[in-house]
C-alpha cells in the first residue's frame, strides 16, 4: 500500500506481512458464475480494481471539473461492482464459517465436561475432610460423654 | 527471627524422600502444555478482539461511504427524500453473528485449554488436601480421648499425607488432562487453520473495500469542494484540510488489517506448536520433561512448607 499523501494503490491478494503470515495460502478461487466469462472471480475482481485504480488517477490528473465529473461517473460504477462481488465474497465466506460452528461448539463441549471431572477429583479430596471432620464432632460430643 | 523448619524437622524418617517419590508421582504434569495453551490464549484474544473491531469498522465506513454517496445526490435530484436512502450493510446482520459466534468460540477453547491445563495445581486441591491433614490430627486427638488404645498422629505425619493427597490430586488431574486434551487439541488443528484461512481471506476483502470506501469518500469531498461556490476562504480550507485526512485514516485502517493478517499466521503457527506439544512430538519434550519434574517439585515442596509445623 502506498504510504499517506501518495497515489493509493489497492493490495489484490494475500499478502502475508509477517514471516509467520506464511503458513496461510492464497486464496483458492473457483471459476466464476458473475464474472467475466473464463476468469476467475479473484481475476475479476483484480482487473475491476485496476480499472478502479486507473480511473482514481485520471481523476487527479484532469484539470477540469467536467472532466473530473465524468471520470468519477465512470468510476462509481466501478466501483459499484467492486463492491457487489466483494459483498459476494463475504456472503461465501459466512457459509464457510456456518460450517465450523458445530465442531466449534462440540469441541468446547468436550472440554467443559473434562473441567467437570477435575472439579470432580478436587471435590472427592474436599469430600474426605468433610468426612473426618464429621466423625470429629461425633467423637468430641462422645468424648464429653 | 523464627527459624524455618528443615524438612528432616517436619519428616523424621523420609520426608525428603517420600517427596522426590511423590514428585515423581506428580511429575505427570502438563506444564509445556500449559506454557503453550497459554501463548495459544493470548494470541487468540488479540486476533480476536482485532478482527470483530475490524469488522465493525469496515462495516460503518462502507455505510458511511453510502450515507455520503447519497446526500451528494441532493441537489442533482429534486425529489431527493432522506427517507428514501437505503444502505445496505457490507456484511449483514447474518453473516456478523456467524462470525461472532466462531471468534467467541476460538475465544472459548482458548481460555478453556489454558484453564484445564493450568488447574493441576489449584488453591481449591491444596485447600482440600490440607483440610484432610488437619482433621487427621484432630481425629487422632479425639480418639485418645475416647479410648486408650487408639492412635496417634503428629502434625508431620498429618503433613505428610496432606501432601500425598495432593500429589495424588494432581497425577489423576494431570492423567485426566494427558489422556483427552492432546487428542482435542489434535483434532481442532485443522479447524484453527481453517479458521485463520477464512479470517485472511475476510481481512483481504475488507482491505480492499475499505481502500475504496476511503477513496470514494475522498472523491466526494474534492467534488463538494470543488463546486461549492458560497464558501469563504476559511470554510474552504477548512473542507481542503478534511483531504489529507481521509488519506491518513485510509492508511491507518490498511496498516491495521495488515497486521492483523500478520498476527493470523501467528495464531495459526502457534496453534500448530500446542498440538505438537500435546503429542510431545517436538525437539524441547526432554527439556520440557524436566522442567515439568522440577515445577511438580516446586509447587509440592510450597504446598509442603505451606502446611502448619505443629
Amino acid at each position: 500500500m502506498a504510504k499517506t499523501g501518495a497515489r493509493a494503490t489497492t493490495p489484490k491478494t494475500v499478502a502475508p506481512t509477517t514471516e509467520a503470515a506464511t503458513t496461510l495460502t492464497p486464496k483458492t478461487v473457483a471459476p466464476t458464475v458473475t464474472g467475466t466469462p473464463g476468469l476467475t472471480d479473484q481475476q475479476t475482481i483484480d482487473a475491476y480494481q485496476d480499472l478502479y485504480d486507473t480511473l482514481g488517477r485520471a481523476y487527479w490528473d484532469a484539470s477540469d471539473l467536467h472532466s473530473k465529473d465524468t471520470i468519477q461517473g465512470a468510476r462509481d460504477a466501478v466501483y459499484d461492482i467492486i463492491t457487489e462481488l466483494d459483498e459476494k465474497e463475504l456472503e461465501a465466506n459466512t457459509e464457510k464459517f456456518q460450517t465450523l460452528v458445530g465442531t466449534i461448539k462440540a469441541t468446547n463441549k468436550a472440554l467443559a465436561e473434562i473441567q467437570a471431572q477435575i472439579n470432580q477429583i478436587t471435590k472427592n479430596i474436599s469430600t474426605a475432610g468433610s468426612v473426618l471432620s464429621a466423625i470429629n464432632k461425633v467423637l468430641q460430643f462422645t468424648s464429653a460423654l | 527471627m523464627p527459624h524455618k523448619p528443615t524438612p528432616f524437622a517436619r519428616a523424621p524418617f523420609a520426608g525428603s524422600g517420600v517427596l522426590a517419590l511423590l514428585v515423581l508421582f506428580a511429575g505427570c504434569s502438563v506444564s509445556p502444555l500449559a506454557k503453550h495453551t497459554a501463548a495459544f490464549s493470548s494470541v487468540t484474544n488479540l486476533v480476536v478482539d482485532n478482527s470483530e473491531n475490524a469488522y465493525r469498522d469496515a462495516v460503518r465506513l462502507h455505510d458511511q461511504e453510502q450515507m455520503v454517496a447519497a446526500v451528494a445526490k441532493y441537489d442533482t435530484d429534486p425529489t431527493w427524500d432522506p427517507h428514501k436512502i437505503q444502505i445496505k450493510h457490507l456484511i449483514d446482520d447474518q453473516g456478523l453473528a456467524v462470525r461472532s459466534q466462531v471468534l467467541d468460540g476460538l475465544k472459548l477453547y482458548a481460555q478453556s485449554l489454558s484453564d484445564l491445563t493450568n488447574s493441576i495445581s489449584s488453591d481449591r486441591l491444596d485447600a482440600a488436601a490440607a483440610s484432610v491433614g488437619n482433621n487427621l490430627v484432630a481425629l487422632s486427638s479425639n480418639i485418645g480421648n475416647v479410648s486408650s488404645g487408639g492412635f496417634t498422629i503428629s502434625q508431620t505425619q498429618a503433613n505428610l499425607a496432606s501432601t500425598v493427597l495432593n500429589a495424588l490430586g494432581q497425577f489423576l488431574i494431570g492423567k485426566k488432562v494427558k489422556s483427552q486434551v492432546p487428542a482435542i487439541i489434535k483434532n481442532m488443528d485443522p479447524t484453527v487453520e481453517t479458521i485463520c484461512q477464512l479470517l485472511n481471506d475476510d481481512i483481504t476483502i475488507l482491505r480492499r473495500q475499505s481502500h475504496n470506501d476511503y477513496e470514494q469518500l475522498l472523491v466526494q469531498q474534492d467534488s463538494f469542494i470543488r463546486h461549492a461556490q458560497g464558501l469563504s476562504p476559511v470554510e474552504r480550507r477548512a473542507e481542503i484540510n478534511k483531504l489529507p485526512q481521509i488519506l491518513a485514516d485510509q492508511q491507518t485502517t490498511d496498516d491495521m488489517l495488515a497486521d492483523l493478517q500478520g498476527t493470523l499466521g501467528k495464531l495459526a503457527l502457534t496453534h500448530h506448536a500446542l498440538a505438537a506439544a500435546a503429542q510431545n512430538n517436538n525437539p524441547e519434550s526432554l527439556k520440557d520433561r524436566l522442567g515439568e519434574l522440577e515445577a511438580a517439585a516446586q509447587r509440592l515442596s510450597k504446598f509442603y512448607y505451606s502446611l502448619p509445623a505443629s
